[in-house]
């Protein structure tokens, strides 16, 4: 059941579980919650519970207060530690009053832990970057809580196959794509089988495939009984069959009920419907424009392409992904024999399953990383001999992880970042402007980009690649957290350095975008890049 | 990516592996050992020992250049403070004022350069060599503290997590225009850009996977069990309790001489 604003009854619709009726095991009464650096309340007026077996989606845009409500519920912010708390939490029948003050009772993580599941934004933060393999990685909480050693290789094998992570067990967590780390971090949530889970954007960077199998693991965890309680700014299928719908705007509850009754027009326009068939914008996706037949040559061709990353030099270490090519084994190639060509205003899109090399491959294109054989050339020269920093003022990259790519103290700073050196500092300024206009983040250009919400660090990301005006824009999972309308302004962006002459490689595993977006789609499978 | 063996149990090293405290329990009480015996040809034996078993164990080329990081420092800040101002020297080699080189006080320096080499040496083929995993879960089985585990591993796995967030850093900054060559002052130059976002993403990471960490139960108390299973046998632990005592015992003969010395 979730309401907003239980402490003024009747101001807000109340709705019900299916599986209403239960005592909640997990609950949550916020009076207010404000960070101790924060001047206005991160959250306000909010009552959520989750009966046993209960689904729940919260949707919100992103800097909605998602985040902090999923920590706050989970035990991962605990009261008085970052931020003061006036209500109650509840988990399991005992309920903890906090009024801000010194008196405030104190929750113990490990314990809470225990009872909710978490899967955060970031999936990495979850690792405990101590272990060596995907399997001890999971089964990290297990021997924390001293589970017998044949009960933990029973739960670690079963886990990893619901997760379809089983032939990764054996592999280094640091080594895996974005999507498997999702898998893995949902994973040390479920292990222990606790009676809530808590998912925070947990579609972000997962492959269709991944999708469908995190749909079939909520359903089998709601069929035992778990209540799943999940936070996105994206309208997922997935999510039509949660039990109710509570839509967080600015840090309080606006609606809530059954999705059937939350239809039209309760859910702001940043709150976007994904259909896992059709093109996932929330505006009405124009048909790619049509392009003239290339003429001329390609600004960016790879010939032959192979790569793989270097062994690593001791077992159990992390492995370097430098480009420095080591020994190599012809069957870990990730990147086998690729060519590809792309002219003056083309977007070419390139899927593929979770850990094809698609990030690799996009890597390649501004000389991160180098192929073992094979080249690529940019404006027909071959970059080889150049060093990364001078191909970059013709291939611009955007990281997957955006926070991979921020790292000055202002936004403004940030997408200044060697545009003085590239373009000289007058028109760097102008650059500089437009470039935040065009992602919409004039306004926020004072601020600390780790101070950003996620769908805004994507967008200045994009920024300080679209204002160095690169005649190759690469991006990788473009749309992964972004909300509507940071997809509607990364689209447009897209569109209009393609009709300027730029030439657009996108890599994502979000097949309705690239439908829409793209004007040719190939797609890696086994290392290879084959028309999709 | 590379590939894993398939199938359910995790990759566990085909070859049998000596257990991280036979590792630990040798290279302690060779370090004890050599600083108590202060003998000139173990110190010697011992730096050669480490270098050949480096060679053999590939890891030459990550103990070596540490080694040099850490000695070649020290051996100059010795070389000038006993090599050039031995109290006890007698046979003066070259002489500029109140500084003089002496033979007693080259011996001396040599002497002490070596120990330091053969202790420092030992130390750092043993992080380079021991399996850390298996020493977090051989440590976690023996009830220590999961929080001392977890800081100890993270003291060895620090450094690389730190160069990786570096590297990172490093790309997103040359993917913006930051040519970095290969030159030792175009490196040095890029790392002065890195230091401040690197220091604040590292405090910043450090937040969140405390958080996750806690949840986890990383600070729980009551036993601990291990996913890990790590090699050992009664040939080990009989060994490790002899390196043990034979390091007790050089201590020990060490201050009785210094003690029949006064």
């Amino acid at each position: 059941m979730v309401t907003g604003g239980p402490l003024k009854p009747g101001s807000n619709s109340n709705a019900s579980n299916a599986s209403d009726g239960a005592a909640p095991v997990l609950a949550a009464g916020i009076r207010n919650f404000t960070f101790h650096e924060g001047r206005a309340p991160a959250l306000r007026d909010v009552a959520v519970s989750f009966p046993p077996g209960s689904f729940t989606a919260i949707l919100g845009a992103s800097g909605s207060g998602k985040s902090t409500l999923g920590r706050l519920l989970a035990g991962w912010l605990p009261p008085g530690g970052h931020g003061t708390l006036a209500g109650f939490l509840e988990l399991s029948g005992t309920r903890l009053e906090f009024d801000g003050g010194p008196g405030d009772p104190r929750t113990n993580p490990a314990e809470w832990g225990r009872q909710v599941g978490f899967v955060p934004q970031d999936p990495a933060t979850v690792l405990s970057t101590v272990r060596a393999t995907v399997a001890e990685e999971l089964a990290f909480g297990l021997e924390n809580a001293g589970v017998e050693r044949g009960d933990m290789m029973a739960a670690v094998d079963g886990t990893a196959r619901l997760l379809g992570l089983h032939h990764k067990l054996g592999q280094d967590p640091a080594q895996l794509s974005g999507g498997q780390l999702r898998r893995l971090a949902i994973g040390c949530a479920i292990i222990a089988g606790p009676p809530v889970l808590v998912m925070d954007e947990p579609f972000a960077s997962l492959d269709a495939a991944g999708i469908e199998e995190l749909a079939a693991l909520v359903r089998d965890l709601l069929k035992r009984g778990t209540a799943v309680v999940i936070l996105s700014q994206t309208v997922d299928p997935l999510l039509r069959e949660a039990g109710t719908w509570a839509v967080l705007s600015e840090g309080t509850v606006t609606a809530s009920g059954p999705p059937a009754a939350m239809q039209s027009g309760v859910l702001p326009p940043a709150v976007r419907r994904v259909d896992r068939h059709e093109p996932a914008t929330s505006a009405e996706p124009l048909p790619p424009q049509p392009i003239k037949q290339p003429v001329g040559s390609p600004v960016l061709e790879l010939r032959g392409v192979s790569f793989a990353y270097p062994e690593g030099p001791v077992r159990g270490r992390r492995k370097r992904r430098s480009g420095r090519a080591g020994e190599l084994s012809r069957r870990s190639l990730v990147l086998q024999d690729v060519d590809l060509a792309i002219h003056p205003g083309e977007i070419v899109a390139v899927t593929g399953p979770n850990g094809a090399g698609k990030s690799t491959l996009l890597r390649h294109l501004n000389g991160l990383l180098r192929p073992v054989s094979g080249s690529v050339a940019v404006h027909g020269a071959d970059i080889a001999g150049a060093p990364a920093g001078r191909t970059a003022a013709s291939v611009g990259l955007l990281f997957q992880q955006p926070r991979d790519q921020l790292f000055e103290r202002t936004v403004l700073r940030e997408v200044r970042f060697g545009l003085d050196r590239l373009v000289g500092p007058a028109l760097a300024e102008n650059r500089a402007a437009a470039a935040l206009q065009a992602v919409g983040l004039a306004a926020a250009a004072e601020e600390h980009p780790a101070e950003l919400s996620s769908s805004a660090q994507r967008l200045l990301a994009l920024a300080t690649v679209l204002a160095r005006r690169p005649a190759v824009l690469a991006l990788d999972e473009p749309t992964v957290a972004l909300d509507g309308d940071g997809l509607a302004l990364l689209d447009a962006a897209v569109r209009s350095a393609a009709a300027e002459g730029a030439a657009v490689v996108l890599v994502t595993h979000d097949l309705g975008y690239a439908r829409s977006a793209a004007h040719r789609i190939v797609s890696l499978d086994g290392g290879r890049l084959v028309p999709a | 990516m590379t590939a894993s063996p398939a199938g359910s149990a995790p990759a566990q090293a085909t070859r049998p592996r000596l257990s991280p405290l036979t590792w630990l329990a040798a290279a302690g009480s060779t370090a004890v050992i050599t600083t108590a015996a202060a003998s000139w040809p173990l110190s010697a034996a011992v730096v050669a020992a480490c270098l050949g078993l480096s060679l053999a164990g590939g890891t030459a080329r990550r103990v070596l250049p540490a080694s040099a990081a850490v000695l070649v420092p020290l051996g100059l800040s010795l070389l000038v403070l006993h090599g050039l101002f031995f109290p006890e020297g007698r046979t003066v080699l070259a002489a500029w004022g109140p500084a003089r080189i002496t033979a007693e006080g080259l011996d001396f320096t040599g002497q002490r350069i070596l120990l330091l080499a053969a202790v420092v040496m030992v130390l750092l083929l043993f992080s380079f060599t021991v399996s850390l995993p298996d020493l977090v879960a051989a440590l976690s089985a023996r009830g220590v503290q999961g929080r001392f585990a977890f800081v100890l591993a993270s003291t060895l796995t620090l450094l690389p997590a730190i160069a990786e967030r570096a590297r990172r850093i490093r790309e997103a900054q040359e993917a913006r225009g930051l040519v970095v060559s290969r030159g030792l002052l175009s490196r040095a130059a890029a790392f002065r850009l890195q230091a401040v976002p690197l220091v604040l993403s590292l405090i910043e990471d450090a937040g969140t996977r405390a958080a996750a960490l806690e949840a986890r139960g990383l600070s729980s108390p009551g036993p601990r069990t291990s996913y890990r299973e790590v090699p050992d046998s009664g040939v080990q632990r009989t060994a490790r309790v002899v390196l043990v005592l034979a390091a007790l015992a050089a201590v020990v003969l060490r201050l009785v001489q210094a003690g029949a010395g006064c």
